[in-house]
């Protein structure tokens, strides 16, 4: 076959016009994948909706330079590893998304960090708190370089509860048997025994969804335990704060941020009062800083007073900032990213996020990132609440 | 004086034995008359807890909720028969379709219930007694929640036991159980029994939900799902068939499980509570309650 020199001419030209335009798409393209649907949802679909409200901000603002942003891949993985992965294989074939947001939760966060690494695009974590997310190799090594995190982080979450509990000399954990909450109760025990070498430890796990945690207490309790943490899920913790009462246990209650959620205190009822918590302190604040009281006004606005937002209008759930706050700032960060870069090359991208200094955030007041750090959230960041009962409502009070 | 530790144990092992004792029973009454078991018990339990949840929010009293709760989850009862065990036992060549239309309808059951009251874990009401409220027997402190879970369990396994042993319907089921054909024969409305014992089977996955889901204060679409699981063990465990086996396999569960949460590792708790359970039934394999299958030629 005989092909002319104009004939190829023409063909490059029409091979290359594609991706020419795939290169330059109108739309700039995020996409994640997230618990949507689900017993956890209210941890997945909070961020979908933190991401909602931050592109539509930017694109009323005329969006980066111009052109719009668009969540264009947001698949539902039900805090399920393996359909994480098969989600972000999908949204990762779409060569036209050029940031991500890592999946809520800390299994389907590990399940797809490898892959993610290997693929170079930026993403960053809003609410997994396993350490090795970011630094697969030990804390000492350098994070993984296109993966950021703005999450509660197991590491300065043990700090801040640690601080709070090492006023007793005998204290339980009892933790969910996934890797939040493994990681998470070993932190809390080194951190407590290097702060105070004599003190007590005695640490039980559970499998997520069980109906009665007596086990688990009853060894607390032999073990005279003067003070107790809960590293899980709100709706288990609502089991274990009503197993507690049956047994008559009335020793120091505290949770870890995932635990005090909407479903700990609609299960526990009145018995959630007294109870302490780590918790983002942005929200806890009066007044909030500029951006948590926008992000605040932006999701009354559009959502109401709803689960996540509880039924105060004056003061949001502190919940709101680690379920929906986090995926807000997570695609913030990425559109100023991208802004500063001028382009929606990856490595750019992560160059840019590298420079990132003091970005006003709604759940972190201050965002710095490092070719080194990667994690954002430091220990002023973090405050501990005290749950009251005022009249028919629960609030949580920033004790320090 | 009894430990306080090993006390705590046995009666929360007690109580949790005896929900596995009533969803056992649930699956021993279908399995008299078809020599089925309904694997979506797990979701009628979820059904029941949120439909009483769902009618209590809207104003209802407390018993009507749960009474009109467990009448929509016996209606259920009819519908598994029909269309998820009857056509697969029609089937020729003893077809063991059953388990998978059963376990699938449980599945769809989830679905529904996640669209139309969400995924997420909502509260349960207290039905009679608040978490806090106890008695003092011997100067042990005693949760009237778990003693209310024991009670009615008891009850209905006594109930049921009775009226199985002591009344005319009783002999009947009795009689479709060893056989149906001969007891169609006779004159005995098979059809009719067959879709009562489904009812009540799923009554009884309701009671068995709304008991839990008080235990635990919240109900979500899974809920119930891995509690199946104890619950045919507890079944196996006391003698397939058998109301009082249902009574002390569940309780034998419940109370294993929970001791060796307690003394050995409370991450074992189920592992070694199976271990032991499956060298009961290799020493014991018609189970605790159960009698040998003589088969004639």
């Amino acid at each position: 076959m005989k092909i002319s020199r104009r004939t190829l001419g023409l063909s490059a030209t029409a091979l290359s016009l594609p991706s020419l335009v795939q290169a330059q798409p109108a739309t700039i393209k995020l996409g994640f994948t997230a618990a949507l649907t689900g017993p956890f949802n209210e941890f997945g679909e909070g961020i979908n909706r933190g991401a909602q409200i931050a592109v539509e901000e930017c694109n009323k603002a005329g969006g980066i330079n111009g052109r719009m942003v668009a969540l264009a891949e947001v698949l539902d993985d039900q805090l399920v590893p393996d359909r994480a992965v098969q989600n972000l294989r999908r949204i990762l074939d779409n060569r036209e998304i050029v940031g991500l947001m890592c999946p809520s939760g800390s299994g389907p966060t590990l399940a797809i960090a490898d892959m993610i690494q290997a693929d170079g695009r930026p993403i960053i974590n809003p609410q997994a708190q396993t350490p090795t997310i970011v630094y697969p190799n030990g804390l000492d090594k350098p994070p993984r370089p296109n993966l950021f995190s703005i999450s509660i982080s197991n590491t300065v979450e043990s700090e801040k509860l640690a601080a709070a509990l090492s006023q007793y000399s005998r204290v339980g954990i009892v933790h969910e048997s996934t890797g939040y909450g493994v990681t998470g109760a070993e932190l809390v025990r080194q951190e407590l025994v290097k702060r105070q070498p004599g003190l007590r430890v005695t640490v039980e796990s559970y499998n997520q969804r069980a109906q009665d945690m007596t086990a688990q207490l009853v060894r607390v309790q032999r073990a005279n335990a003067e003070a107790m943490l809960v590293i899980g899920l709100g709706a288990d913790f609502a089991v274990i704060r009503r197993n507690m009462s049956r047994l008559n246990m009335n020793l120091a209650l505290f949770g870890a941020a995932g635990a005090v959620t909407m479903p700990y205190i609609e299960g526990a009822g009145d018995l959630v009062a007294g109870t302490r918590a780590v918790n983002h302190a942005a929200f806890g604040r009066r007044p909030m800083h500029g951006a948590a009281a926008k992000f605040v006004d932006l999701y009354r606005a559009k959502f109401g007073t709803d689960r996540w937002y509880g039924q105060d209008a004056a003061n949001p759930l502190i919940s709101l900032a680690a379920t929906v706050g986090s995926g807000y700032d997570c695609i913030n960060l990425l559109i100023d990213a991208i802004r500063r870069a001028g382009s929606t090359n990856a490595a750019e991208i992560v160059q840019a996020l590298d420079q990132t200094r003091d970005f006003e955030g709604a759940t972190i007041q201050k965002i710095s990132f490092t070719p080194q750090n990667h994690v954002a959230l430091k220990l002023e960041d973090l405050g501990t609440y005290e749950m009251l009962k005022r009249g028919d409502r629960v609030v949580l009070e920033l004790r320090d | 004086m009894m430990d306080d530790f090993f006390f705590s144990l046995l009666l929360a092992g007690i109580s949790v034995g005896a929900v596995y004792a009533l969803i056992a029973l649930g699956l021993n009454l279908t399995f008299w008359t078809t020599k089925t078991m309904n694997f979506g018990q797990g979701s009628l339990m979820m059904l029941c807890a949120m439909l009483t949840v769902f009618l209590s929010s809207q104003g209802l009293a407390m018993a009507l909720a749960v009474f009109g709760s467990l009448l929509v989850v016996a209606a259920f009862g009819i519908f598994i028969e029909r269309w998820t065990v009857r056509p697969a036992l029609q089937a020729s060549g003893g077809s063991m379709g059953w388990v998978v239309s059963t376990l699938g309808f449980g599945i769809f059951l989830q679905g529904v219930a996640a669209k139309y009251f969400g995924s997420q874990a909502v509260a349960f009401p207290d039905v009679v007694f608040t978490a806090q409220d106890f008695v003092t027997v011997f100067g042990q402190y005693v949760s009237l929640q778990y003693l209310v879970v024991l009670a009615v369990a008891v009850a209905l396994i006594l109930a049921l036991e009775l009226f199985v042993r002591k009344t005319v319907w009783g002999q009947a089921v009795h009689a479709v159980s060893l056989d149906p054909e001969l007891a169609l024969v006779q004159g005995i409305p098979v059809r009719r029994l067959v879709l009562g014992s489904f009812m009540l089977s799923s009554a009884l996955a309701g009671v068995a939900g709304v008991l839990i889901a008080q235990i635990g204060g919240t109900v979500d679409p899974a809920f119930g799902f891995d509690l199946v699981l104890l619950g045919f063990v507890a079944a196996v465990l006391g003698g397939m068939g058998s109301s009082m086996g249902a009574l002390a396999g569940g309780l034998l569960v419940g109370i294993i499980s929970k001791l060796v949460g307690g003394y050995v590792s409370t991450a074992a708790e189920h592992g070694i509570a199976f271990a032991l359970l499956m060298l009961a039934l290799a020493l014991r394999p018609q189970g605790l309650f159960g009698k040998a299958e003589v088969s004639k030629a």
